[in-house]
């Protein structure tokens, strides 16, 4: 039979037994699917090392595990990350494809417009396209909670779902909070 | 739901289970409709309004459900179970209305008929407790409750209250043994059904229209607003409209009329009514009239889609303008140019209504009413750095909301209230989406594999009482 009610932090954290009562006290109710530890390390390493200028997350086909979908380092152009969330795809239970949802993790630089020096901002990107189906909307929507947690580190977070939400102008003013050249 | 059969090296273990297999059941009452069917299904397989039938023997009552059978009868009203507020006020009706579309419709027939009425378990208060659905009732064999197989996830208002939710899950795992249950605060199933989890829910239904941000797929209780100014306050406004029209426009449901005969516009009807030799129930002739005015609010209403207010020169404008014939079922018919702008007004600018029929305070729009007065109060509820958000995230949904002209308005008004903001309106396309936007919501979410653990247990039920509800469905 199934096994309700089971919430995944009564397993994760068996072994501390104060983290149990914390967790699930700041639990919300849609923090579900299992994040796979390669997306953890990816991640350690687009903060510390800087191995990496981005990160694309995707739901695995089961939509129970959160994988890395793509990676790129700052030689790649943001032109190259933007056109991969727009060309992420989905596929429905059916088999269909069709637009895909992402999140996505993107080490942002700019330079202060008073003349400072440079910034840099781990931005958090929910990439959910309005024209995307309401399945993978929905999925992506209820799952982000898990990731976001996951990853430690994350300086902004915005939530796009169209192209325009996605220029890179768009993301400097919202990430710099107007502050950016 | 398509049911896949599983491959047999991927066996479902007790550990987790991810398939869609589960065959959960979704049910979302609303004060129009109540809306039920399988979670993972695009749209819910049951819809049927919330005003019931109830036919009034002198032994007894018999409810009839959905839209069959329904004729003028001498007893026979249509009471509501849920209560101006959307939340549920008669619990008996509510019960045997759920359990007709939820366990007769939806259930597959079984030899001995699972129909047990939930409230004959607990204390008989009604003397209406012992009839059902008008069939024989059998006593059932213990342990073999109607949906011992089937999750349940509800929905409910944002302002449900704690007694009301505890009575939803006892009903559920009690006298339906439902193996796990869940509620959902409808505004979170909307956004998340628009792909976003920080949203602005603008919700215009049938008794409430209501703004509620969502921020991480959390309600915001302070953002909570919500008024009257709904689907069925406009129907009074049509009311309004026709009573103080010249010459007045008579209410008569198609239930009433024998035959007709074409007339002029503008002209008396020239059509000869039933007569009936009992007094039609006043719900029952009200619920009829509802169609009526459901009918002119689809195919004449319009929202002037701004700028501007409607009152003053684009009222004279559209004065001038071709308008739109709409016929009676008794045969009048008449071309309405500014008033069917009007009517929808008041949504937007509470001078502009009209004043309820019988001349009373209730029913009137207050200023802090309408819609884009709703939403700045909703703001005003939340942490300054969030608005700029929601204001981009904007999710519309409710059937009242497919008016014409509605978004435009919607994008117009907020544009001329927050001018440097930058406002996006997300809104389904399909009618359906937007009239059943909750519904849809918890379809997904309740076919979805890994939900599952969140749900609430019977064996938690059991261990906690009703008050988990409180603790777990936030």
């Amino acid at each position: 039979m199934v096994a309700y009610g089971r919430h995944p932090c009564h397993r994760r954290n068996q072994a501390s037994k104060t983290n149990i009562t914390l967790t699930c006290r700041l639990s919300k109710p849609f923090y579900r699917a299992t994040v796979n530890q390669e997306c953890i390390t990816a991640f350690n390493d687009l903060k510390l090392s800087k191995k990496y200028k981005y990160i694309i997350f995707k739901l695995s086909d089961d939509n129970k595990e959160i994988v890395i979908d793509k990676t790129g380092d700052s030689s790649e152009d943001y032109e190259v990350f933007r056109e991969a969330l727009m060309n992420a795809t989905t596929k429905s239970r059916s088999g269909q494809v069709g637009k895909g949802p992402r999140y996505a993790v993107y080490d942002f630089e700019y330079q202060l417009a008073s003349g400072e020096g440079t910034r840099n901002k781990i931005t958090f990107i929910a990439w959910s396209p309005d024209d995307a189906g309401v399945m993978p909307k929905m999925i992506y929507a209820s799952s982000k909670e898990a990731l976001k947690r996951a990853l430690t580190g994350i300086a902004t977070e915005l939530q796009a779902n169209d192209a325009d939400d996605i220029e890179f102008e768009t993301i400097k003013k919202t990430v710099s909070k107007g502050t950016a050249a | 739901m398509a049911q896949q059969p599983l491959p047999s090296s991927v066996q479902p273990t007790t550990d987790m289970y991810g398939g869609d297999e589960v065959s959960a059941l979704v049910l979302d009452p609303g004060y129009s409709t109540t809306r039920a069917g399988y979670a993972g299904e695009d749209r819910p397989k049951q819809v049927v309004p919330s005003f019931y039938g109830k036919i009034n023997y002198d032994n007894g009552t018999r409810d009839i459900f959905g839209d069959e059978v329904i004729y003028p009868r001498a007893n026979f009203e249509r009471p509501n179970y849920m209560n101006r507020d959307s939340v549920v006020e008669d619990w008996d009706a509510a019960t045997r209305l759920w359990e007709h579309v939820l366990i007769k419709r939806l259930q597959p027939a079984r030899a001995t008929p699972a129909i047990r009425n939930g409230l004959n378990d607990r204390g008989k208060n009604d003397e209406n407790g012992d009839v059902d659905m008008g069939e024989g009732i059998e006593e059932q064999e213990e342990g073999e409750k109607p949906l011992a197989e089937s999750p349940l996830l509800v929905t409910e208002a944002p302002w449900n209250t704690t007694k009301n939710r505890e009575k939803a899950i006892e009903i559920a795992m009690e006298s339906w043994g439902a193996p796990a249950f869940w509620l959902n605060k409808t505004p979170v199933l909307a956004a998340f059904a628009a792909g976003k989890s920080t949203a602005l829910v603008v919700d215009v239904g049938c008794a409430n229209a209501s703004v509620v941000a969502v921020h991480d797929g959390m309600v915001l209780k302070r953002s909570i607003q919500r008024s009257p100014v709904a689907g069925s306050w406009l129907s009074g406004q049509i009311r309004s409209m026709w009573d103080s029209s010249d010459p007045k426009v008579e209410v008569v449901p198609t239930f009433m009329v024998e035959n007709k005969k074409p007339v002029e516009a503008g002209q008396p009807a020239e059509a000869r009514l039933k007569k009936f030799d009992f007094v039609v129930p006043e719900s029952f002739r009200a619920f009829e009239e509802e169609r009526l005015l459901t009918e002119f609010k689809e195919s004449v209403v319009e929202v002037w889609r701004g700028p501007g207010k409607f009152q003053g020169p684009n009222e004279d404008f559209v004065k001038s303008q071709v308008g739109r014939v709409f016929e009676m079922p008794d045969g009048y018919n008449q071309m309405w140019r500014e008033q069917r702008f009007k009517v929808a007004e008041g949504m937007w600018d509470e001078t502009a209504a009209y004043p309820p029929l019988g001349g009373g305070e209730e029913g009137r729009v207050q200023k802090g009413q309408t819609i884009p007065a709703l939403i700045k109060a909703s703001l005003e509820g939340v942490d300054a750095d969030l608005r700029a958000n929601l204001v981009g995230n904007i999710v519309v949904t409710g059937a009242s909301t497919l008016l014409n002209g509605f978004n435009d308005r919607l994008h117009m008004e907020l544009t001329a209230m927050y001018p440097g903001l930058r406002i996006k309106i997300h809104a389904a396309g399909l009618s359906s989406e937007r009239r059943f936007g909750a519904w849809i919501g918890g379809s997904i979410l309740a076919s979805l594999g890994t939900f599952h653990q969140m749900w609430i247990s019977k064996k938690e039920y059991e261990e906690n009482g009703a008050g988990i509800v409180e603790k777990r469905c936030k």
